[in-house]
């Protein structure tokens, strides 16, 4: 394709060769001009030809059915996913027992320890209000089945993560291997790891635990890699000019040197678990994430928020004492000796407490919130839903967003011809990234054809670029906003700290208290979560814009508009591009749960295809997101191009 | 160039000592197949804009060959990117040669397996780092004591002795400290220990001062002199600031491009440079405070004069000489084992300063007062048997490089 315009360049480059994107665009148009009426005499029509359609769902359906009678026979059953499944729930079982027997007020007392151990006072206070008001919602059950699976999943994940991120870290080899993988299974959705777990080990704790695992292992992995990989060269060397073998090297250098990355590993894994581990739901976690999944199953709010006020708590707690502990890492370190108080005195909190008769939450305590949550939610849809003067309801804007917006945008995408949409990817991809992006992309969009979910994955589709969109806007602008007032910035701070903090599971449940159900909450929900990221990375981008450059612009006469048109939004470009790409991926994961809430298309083919027993349906769902997961990170993806240049 | 170096210098009085490291047709290339290069006479003589385009490949050691003598302050200096750190890592192999041997009191460096190149990174030769190269989440004294550790000495052991090389070094009661709690120059103070602690036969310097401000690098470099003179521990120091090398160094050896320009005593790199590289290196440097008075002194004329006047030792500077005539106001003997060698007088030594002595190289232009401080912190060591300023002819043979390929212009 570059040969094409090398000529022209080569003999008087007129303008708008030598500009990179026109070139680009019109190396596609000429690639185009060839292909397209190729295609089109083939195989005429908008929709993806169903001559070019592979069905799947046979085959899919055959192995899935050889699974599920071979699942108590076969071998490979019998002495590995056996084994690996009774392990898991064994485990499980052996940590919801334990904790049970501490009792809660032993649980409570052993987490404010450790949080005041390596967090200080302040989260061990916040770590034990929020174990209390888990009980206090009367969820004290369904908090612990949730905490016995995380505690198997992430020591599972760190286990698995930290061996892939020690070889990928010391071998090359691996590593080459091991980044793409990892990287792209980090922008997947959470749901498309579902239905593969369920696939070969049928629904219930081991398919949620293992789904958890595959899901939260890869940030331990890469953060382990990324840790051992960036220890400081000289002091490498200076530790090998003493002498040391390759075994000293690591357990006295390397590994202490990653401590930091090896911390916030740990953190984000903690993260992902719990996200996933209320997901996983779905395919039969129980817990609080069954609590909120039920409840939304038949639009109980209130007890969707006693179920969903636990699950945020937990994720701000294990979030806050895990960073504090990365943060920490500089100051002295606590000696064994208080360790050992520390336990001593959890342990008599936990003996006192079983002999009080502590064990179980006592119902007395539960304050029942789910009554008095339903009353305001119906209070809201009797007067806030609809009809109100001038501004009308909140159903009345869903509604209209829904006929205005995503439905012309859906029927749009698939009133376009099949190879059109194919062009502008490959334009889109090609011109933010390089040709390599744009190949991955248009075959991943090409796949979603062959599986013949084109038209359902442009309805996801649809909806996730009406997120996207709507999300830039706003981010963009609290993000200018933010990084131009301090005040505001010192404000929203702790705001998005929780807001990213908060599973994407909990962000159904307000947006079916104001909306109701159908796709433009799912679009809601996707705008809520993705926003704070964006908001974040644009700040950070334009505030870490090089102040000399602004300087010099002020010392011109640069008023301040100008200096955020002329310097700042340039500078920051690839933050801002970092941002779409960030805002796509996590506007496409809660996208795809909004199936759940009615938001049909990919989402609720999965969730279908589980309810009903259906897994070919679903896997190939499951396999569209992925694709649609790829296709859209790489259109997205600029740094690509950066890394090769550094090179 | 051969006679050059040796012009004026009589023969030497010390034996010669043997040398520690002995490096003989030294090459490091990086890039594809980086073993054809030294092997190839076609290619060995390309320049290194040449040899990249020709074979992609970088010689960062250009055929390097010299000897490190026992007890003394060897110094590499050279502008960035003229090899002088590959050299030196080159000599404990922590990056691998391409050609050209090693030795470390006779042994093969190149040969040594595995085990037996940890232990000559463990007892005989520590390195100094220019960023320090400390261990972040260890105490001072951790960090000191790791090289003890790696050796797998006890922990009690090895805390003891780190500390009193910390208190040697001057870091008392920081002992606990962490080294992001550290100023650059306790950090290094903190590098110099931990080479120190394992009481290596040589000390490797990586431009260990480049880092620090000008006033806490002059203290560093005041240490090393005060640790060399009361230790004589051997030492091959790598750095790019002139008045460095010029003030630690007993022999320095310039490296351009890979090469060894010049390989000898700071006073023959500033009197007699061997081309005119070396020559605009040295140009400012204020000549009496690195020329002596070995260099500077005539026959005496008569027994009279041989007889009488202040005398001075043969490594004395002319600066000292100066002082020693002016404060007398007669010539000075320079005396040698109660022999009279000869005398400087205050004509002498005037037209070293004033650089029209036929001793020195044709040194033109400015000279920029101050520039050098070659003061007598440096002198003693030198003033050391054995490695002192050693007789200049025995360098030829261990320098072939530098015979064959410059020539004075």
């Amino acid at each position: 394709m570059a040969t094409i315009t090398a000529p022209a360049q080569k003999a008087a480059p007129p303008g708008i060769l030598t500009n990179r994107a026109a070139r680009k665009l019109l190396t596609l148009a000429v690639a185009a001009a060839i292909l397209v009426p190729l295609a089109v005499s083939q195989w005429g029509g908008t929709t993806w030809p169903s001559a070019l359609t592979v069905d799947v769902s046979g085959p899919l359906g055959t192995a899935s059915d050889w699974i599920i009678d071979n699942r108590d026979s076969h071998p490979l059953f019998l002495y590995f996913f056996g084994h690996v499944s009774n392990a898991v729930v064994i485990s499980v079982h052996a940590v919801y027992l334990a904790l049970l027997a501490v009792g809660w007020a032993g649980v409570t007392a052993v987490g404010a320890l450790v949080a005041w151990r390596v967090a200080g006072v302040r989260l061990a206070l916040g770590t034990a209000v929020a174990f209390l008001v888990c009980g206090l919602l009367g969820m004290w059950v369904p908090t612990m089945q949730t905490l016995a699976l995380m505690v198997v999943a992430v020591v599972a994940s760190v286990v698995v993560g930290a061996l892939l991120g020690l070889a990928a870290g010391l071998s090359d080899r691996m590593d080459r291997v091991l980044r793409p993988v990892l990287d792209t299974m980090q922008v997947l959705p959470a749901f498309a790891y579902l239905l593969p777990v369920v696939l070969v080990f049928g629904i219930g704790v081991p398919a949620a635990v293992l789904a958890t695992v595959v899901y939260a292992a890869p940030p331990m992995a890469r953060l382990t890699a990324l840790g051992l990989r960036g220890a400081d060269k000289e002091v490498l060397e200076a530790v090998e000019s003493l002498g040391t073998t390759a075994r000293q090297r690591l357990l006295t250098a390397r590994v202490p040197l990653a401590r930091k990355d090896l911390l916030l590993g740990l953190n984000q894994t903690i993260m992902m678990a719990l996200s996933m581990a209320v997901i996983a739901s779905v395919i039969g976690a129980g817990g609080l994430g069954d609590r909120v999944y039920q409840a939304l199953a038949s639009v109980d709010v209130g007890a969707a928020l006693a179920a969903g006020i636990p699950i945020v708590l937990l994720a701000v707690v294990l979030d806050r004492v895990t960073g504090a502990a990365g943060e920490r890492l500089g100051d002295a370190q606590a000696s064994p000796a208080t360790w050992a108080y520390a336990l001593v005195a959890a342990v008599a909190v936990a003996l006192a407490g079983r002999f009080a008769g502590l064990l179980e939450w006592p119902e007395a305590w539960e304050a029942e919130i789910a009554g008095p949550v339903n009353r305001a939610v119906d209070w809201m849809t009797a007067h806030l839903y609809s009809g109100v003067p001038v501004i009308g309801g909140t159903a009345d804007w869903a509604g209209h967003f829904t006929t205005w917006v995503l439905d012309p945008l859906r029927d749009g995408l698939q009133w376009l011809p099949w190879w059109s949409v194919l062009l502008v990817v490959a334009a889109l991809a090609w011109l933010i990234g390089t040709w390599r992006t744009a190949l991955t992309a248009v075959l991943a969009m090409a796949a979603i054809g062959v599986l013949g979910v084109w038209n359902p994955s442009l309805d996801t589709l649809s909806q996730v670029l009406a997120a996207v969109a709507v999300t830039l806007v706003i981010g963009f602008a609290v993000g200018v906003a933010a990084a131009r007032s301090d005040r505001f910035e010192r404000w929203l701070r702790p705001v998005l700290d929780v807001f990213q903090t908060m599973p994407q599971f909990v962000y159904l449940i307000p947006v079916v208290a104001l909306f109701g159900v159908g796709r433009a909450p799912a679009v809601a929900a996707a705008v809520v979560y993705a926003l704070p990221a964006v908001v974040r990375i644009t700040t950070q981008g334009l505030r870490q814009v090089d102040p000399a450059a602004l300087e010099s612009a002020r010392s011109l006469g640069a008023t301040s508009g100008q200096q955020l048109r002329q310097v700042q939004l340039p500078l920051a470009r690839p933050a801002l591009l970092l941002a779409v790409n960030q805002g796509v991926v996590l506007v496409l994961a809660v996208v795809i749960i909004g199936g759940l809430v009615g938001g049909g298309a990919l989402g609720y083919q999965v969730v279908f295809g589980l309810a009903q027993g259906d897994l070919a349906a679903g896997l190939v769902a499951g396999a569209a997101i992925v694709c649609l997961g790829l296709m859209l990170d790489r259109v997205t993806q600029p740094t690509e191009r950066r890394t090769t240049k550094g090179a | 160039m051969s006679t050059s170096t040796s012009t004026g210098t009589p023969p030497g009085t010390a034996r010669p000592p043997a040398p520690v490291f002995s490096v003989d047709g030294l090459w490091k290339v990086f890039g594809p197949k980086a073993g054809r290069v030294p092997a190839d006479p076609e290619l060995t003589a390309l320049s290194p804009a040449e040899l990249r385009a020709r074979t992609g490949c970088t010689a960062a050691v250009r055929d390097v060959s010299f000897d490190v003598r026992k007890g003394e302050v060897f110094v590499v200096m050279g502008l960035s990117g003229s090899g002088k750190s590959t050299l030196v890592r080159c000599l404990t192999r922590l990056i691998e040669p391409t050609a050209g041997t090693i030795a470390i009191d006779g042994e093969d460096v190149r040969a040594m397996d595995k085990s037996r190149l940890r232990e000559l990174r463990r007892h005989r030769a520590a390195m100094v780092f220019q960023h320090f190269g400390l261990l972040p989440h260890r105490t001072v004294l951790d960090n000191v004591a790791y090289g003890l550790e790696v050796q797998g000495m006890g922990r009690a052991e090895r805390r003891e002795r780190a500390a009193e090389v910390v208190a040697k070094v001057g870091l008392e009661g920081l002992e606990h400290r962490r080294p992001g709690q550290l100023s650059g120059g306790q950090r290094q103070r903190v590098g110099l220990a931990r080479a120190l602690a394992v009481d290596p036969e040589v000390l490797l310097f990586d431009e260990p001062f480049s880092a620090l401000d000008p006033l806490i690098r002059r203290d560093m470099q005041e240490e090393v002199v005060r640790l060399h003179r009361e230790e004589g521990r051997t030492m091959v120091f790598i750095t790019h600031d002139l008045q460095e090398a010029l003030k630690l160094g007993d022999r320095i050896a310039l490296m351009r491009d890979g090469r060894v320009v010049q390989l000898g005593t700071p006073e023959e790199i500033v009197g007699s440079p061997a081309d005119d590289y070396v020559r605009a290196f040295v140009r400012d440097v204020p000549r009496e405070q690195v020329v002596t008075v070995r260099t500077a002194m005539r026959p005496a004329s008569s027994a009279d004069e041989a007889g009488a006047g202040p005398a001075l030792r043969p490594e004395a500077t002319v600066t000292e000489a100066i002082e020693a005539v002016a404060r007398a106001g007669s010539a000075a003997r320079v005396m040698s084992d109660g022999r009279c060698l000869g005398v400087v007088d205050a004509e002498a030594l005037l037209s070293v300063v004033a650089g029209t002595a036929d001793t020195a190289g044709p040194v033109e232009g400015s000279r920029a007062a101050g520039a050098a401080r070659v003061d007598d912190g440096a002198s003693p060591p030198r003033a050391k048997p054995g490695a002192g300023e050693a007789p200049a002819e025995r360098r030829e043979p261990t320098n072939p490089a530098l015979a064959t390929t410059e020539e004075p212009v």
